[in-house]
């Protein structure tokens, strides 16, 4: 218990720490959303596995190999995975502007309307994202809560309240305050997953006979619930079906390079090559969190055949602590999943606060404000935003790895199109930016709720051809729009429609020198 | 469970054979805004 307290406390004191530094380094609106775009590969890498490893990941995926056996494997981990090895295609290009986008939406109204005096393109992605982001903050403060509470003791309630003052000490420094303390954290979680991972071999007595145990079982996911098919956990569809673990595959891999945290992650390495070895670097962190997730979810199948009457399988992690763990494992896998939790939390309460204010407000009101005054409105939002989510979770509406899923299929059918052909297609316009992220979003939610087993498919597929239309029967891009992605060197007149668009808002200082 | 590892691993391995052709088209374009520095890996 006291190394528990003391593992617990040296964390906070760090995340107190990393905040306050962050609040000195940050200056500008550049340093405060995307860390001025100087961030090195170590960092990078730190931060970008951080937010990677969410507690859909740490709690969510081993629910459900759990549940649904190694398909969850081939739905979540390779997903993701699949979706990270596209997200360098996004970097190569998003990254070559002199001054990149400093935030999605503006990256969208940088490509499609830069003309525009007030862009309701980035003022309707801005909306997206917000409503997007509400949810994946949602899902980290259940996931804290889960866990928190059936580890200690503590009242759900409580733990979720608990949790608001930790994103909030890690999201009001802005972006390298989210940086510094999701390097910690990647540390922190990669330790935790192998401790719990060997204290799971070890009970079970290694790969072998968890396999065995696997081919064999029919024990139901829940007390009293059905029984399973013999060998359906090995098998690689598991209990899904070919067409649902298809939608889970795709919603995940192609949502992935397309969701806009990510390419907002691209905006901040120093250069593209620093942007593309970070996904690289980040891939090989990832084998050493999600091989021990693997081992910890298949694990718990030996371990604890059923699980209690009421519990989901979200609770599986939270069981096997408090049941097959010694202590000290335990607090430091419980430290670990707290930090995964206010690792993508912070990030996302971020993006989601930053869209809010800086492309709706901002954008629609035209006004100018101090980078002083940006940053303490953003904290405001960031303020308010979490405490949202915080209510929201009170009644957790969702199983975590799920809502994921269905969040990042969103995005992947509203933005997938835009991104893609906007970086690589320079016919791209914004008449077809407009039906790629209406279509697309639109199409997604009405095929989710009837019900389809693909709405992803179906939603990108009917947006291209909303695209296509769109952009053959409209006037081609401006030069100004796309040549900053094609070309090394950009025209004046491009420099100058960029400039003007990062001054509108606000009152903007001198460059910083490279730092990180 | 051998078809779900290796459909894992093979993304991993498509990662990184992306992720080094990228560098080398980055290395091909000489621009050093971008990271070009006449090594493939090496950024700065």
């Amino acid at each position: 218990m006291i190394w528990y307290v003391a593992v617990f406390i040296f964390y906070i004191i760090f995340l107190i720490w990393a905040n306050i530094k962050s609040l000195q380094t940050a200056e500008s609106i550049d340093d405060y959303t995307t860390g001025g775009h100087r961030m090195g590969l170590l960092m990078g890498i730190g931060t970008t596995a951080a937010t990677w490893v969410s507690v859909a990941s740490v709690i969510g995926v081993p629910g459900y190999l759990y549940s649904s056996g190694v398909a969850a494997v081939i739905g979540w981990v390779a997903g993701w995975c699949f979706g990270g090895a596209l997200i360098p295609i996004v970097a190569y290009k998003i990254r070559r502007p002199e001054k990149p986008a400093r935030t999605f939406p503006e990256f969208i109204r940088l490509r499609f309307e830069p003309f525009q005096k007030k862009s309701t393109l980035q003022a309707i992605v801005g909306i997206l994202m917000f409503i997007g982001y509400l949810l994946l903050v949602n899902i980290q403060v259940t996931g804290f809560g889960i866990v928190f509470s059936s580890i200690t003791g503590m009242d759900y309630k409580l733990a979720i309240f608990g949790f608001l003052l930790f994103i909030l000490i890690t999201s009001v420094g802005g972006f390298w305050s989210v940086a510094a303390t999701d390097t910690l954290n990647t540390v922190l979680i990669t330790v935790g997953v192998l401790l719990a991972s060997g204290v799971v071999w070890s009970l079970t007595g290694g790969l072998g006979n968890i396999l065995d145990t696997l081919a064999t079982t029919t024990a139901p996911t829940n007390v009293g619930g059905p029984a399973l098919d013999e060998g359906v956990l090995l098998s690689p569809l598991g209990t899904f079906g070919l067409g649902t673990l298809f939608s889970i595959f795709i919603s995940n891999s192609l949502g992935t390079p397309s969701s806009p945290h990510w390419v907002t992650r691209m905006l901040a390495p120093q250069n593209v090559k620093v942007a593309i070895l970070q996904v690289m670097g980040t891939i090989v962190v990832l084998l050493f969190i999600m091989g021990p997730l693997i081992i910890i979810g298949l694990g718990a199948k030996v371990l604890l055949p059923s699980i209690p009457e009421g519990k989901t399988t979200d609770y599986i992690i939270p069981l096997i602590i408090q049941d097959y763990t010694p202590p000290i494992v335990g607090g430091i896998t419980l430290v670990a999943i707290c930090a995964a939790a206010i690792s993508t939390a912070n990030s996302m309460l971020l993006h989601c606060a930053t869209s809010l204010y800086y492309d709706v407000y901002l954008n629609i009101s035209s006004k100018r404000i101090s980078d002083r005054k940006f940053k303490n409105w953003l904290r405001l939002s960031i303020f308010a935003i979490a405490t949202v989510a915080v209510v929201l979770a009170i009644n957790p509406p969702w199983f975590l790895a799920m809502g994921f899923v269905y969040v990042y299929g969103g995005f992947g059918a509203a933005f997938f199109l835009v991104v893609f052909l906007g970086l690589y297609w320079k016919r791209m316009n914004r008449a077809g930016a407009y039906a790629g992220i209406i279509i697309g979003s639109v199409v997604y939610v009405v095929a989710k709720a009837m019900g389809y087993d693909t709405p992803f498919v179906i939603a990108v597929a009917t947006s291209l051809i909303g695209v296509l239309l769109a952009v053959y029967f409209t006037k081609r891009s401006p030069l100004e729009a796309y040549e900053p992605y094609f070309e090394a060197e950009v025209s004046h007149s491009t420099k100058q429609v960029a400039e003007t668009i990062r001054n509108n808002s606000h009152e903007e200082k001198a460059d910083r020198s490279e730092v990180g | 469970m051998g078809i779900a590892m290796m459909t894992w691993v093979g993304t991993m391995i498509f990662s990184f054979l992306l992720g080094t052709f990228l560098c080398y088209k980055v290395e091909k374009s000489g621009v050093k805004r971008w990271g070009a520095t006449g090594k493939l890996f090496k950024y700065k």
